[in-house]
């Protein structure tokens, strides 16, 4: 991505939605642990879901900032993705493999929860590394 | 692929950023291309030669 003042608007903008995003998954947490243990199950949907409205503001400062790269950004990018899509898919079907043989005992909100921060992290690294290629 | 494109910006007195912005591209991706770690996708070669005012064959050649 080329370094523009949008450019750092949009990664500010992606910050601060991170920050919402920690910040109304701790509300909900607790909300859902100490005021709503016995409310609806719609009310604890809702409350349990409000963490996603931060979430799709990160998706639209991304999209945005995907658009605005240039080429050898893209590429780094799609190789960043590719890396962590496929080891974050390898890694749920090596577990769901041990776990079937009784290998492993996992429950399913266990590994769902860490699906999406691990597809984050891997994909920040892998940039980091496909980056560091074309320097 | 090989080029001249550092040559080029050289001899019109140009940074990689002052580069980069009259391509509309990043800085990293004007390296890429000077070091030969990437080649240009064809619309930003076309570019670059016309920014120079040479055909594409003048500017980027095979290895070899």
């Amino acid at each position: 991505m080329t370094s523009t003042p949008s450019t750092f608007r949009r990664v500010r903008g992606c910050l601060i939605a991170t920050l919402a995003y920690l910040a109304t998954t701790a509300i909900s947490v607790w909300l859902l642990k100490h005021q709503l243990a016995g409310a609806s199950t719609v009310v604890r949907a809702v409350v349990s879901l409000l963490p996603m409205i931060a979430m799709a503001f990160v998706i639209r400062e991304v999209l945005h900032l995907v658009r605005t790269s240039d080429e050898l950004q893209r590429r780094i990018d799609l190789e960043a993705l590719a890396v962590a899509a496929l080891t974050v898919g390898l890694g749920c079907l090596s577990l769901s493999l041990l776990v079937a043989a009784d290998v492993l005992a996992l429950e399913g909100k266990t590994v769902l929860i860490w699906i999406f921060p691990a597809l984050s992290v891997l994909y920040v690294l892998a940039r980091i590394v496909a980056q560091a290629r074309y320097q | 692929m090989k080029n001249r494109l550092r040559d080029l910006r050289s001899a019109n007195q140009w940074s990689q950023a002052e580069l980069a912005e009259r391509l509309e591209v990043s800085r990293q991706t004007i390296n890429a291309i000077e070091t030969g770690k990437y080649d240009p996708s064809l619309p930003l070669a076309f570019a670059i030669a016309r920014l120079f005012g040479q055909s594409i064959e003048a500017i980027f050649h095979p290895d070899a």
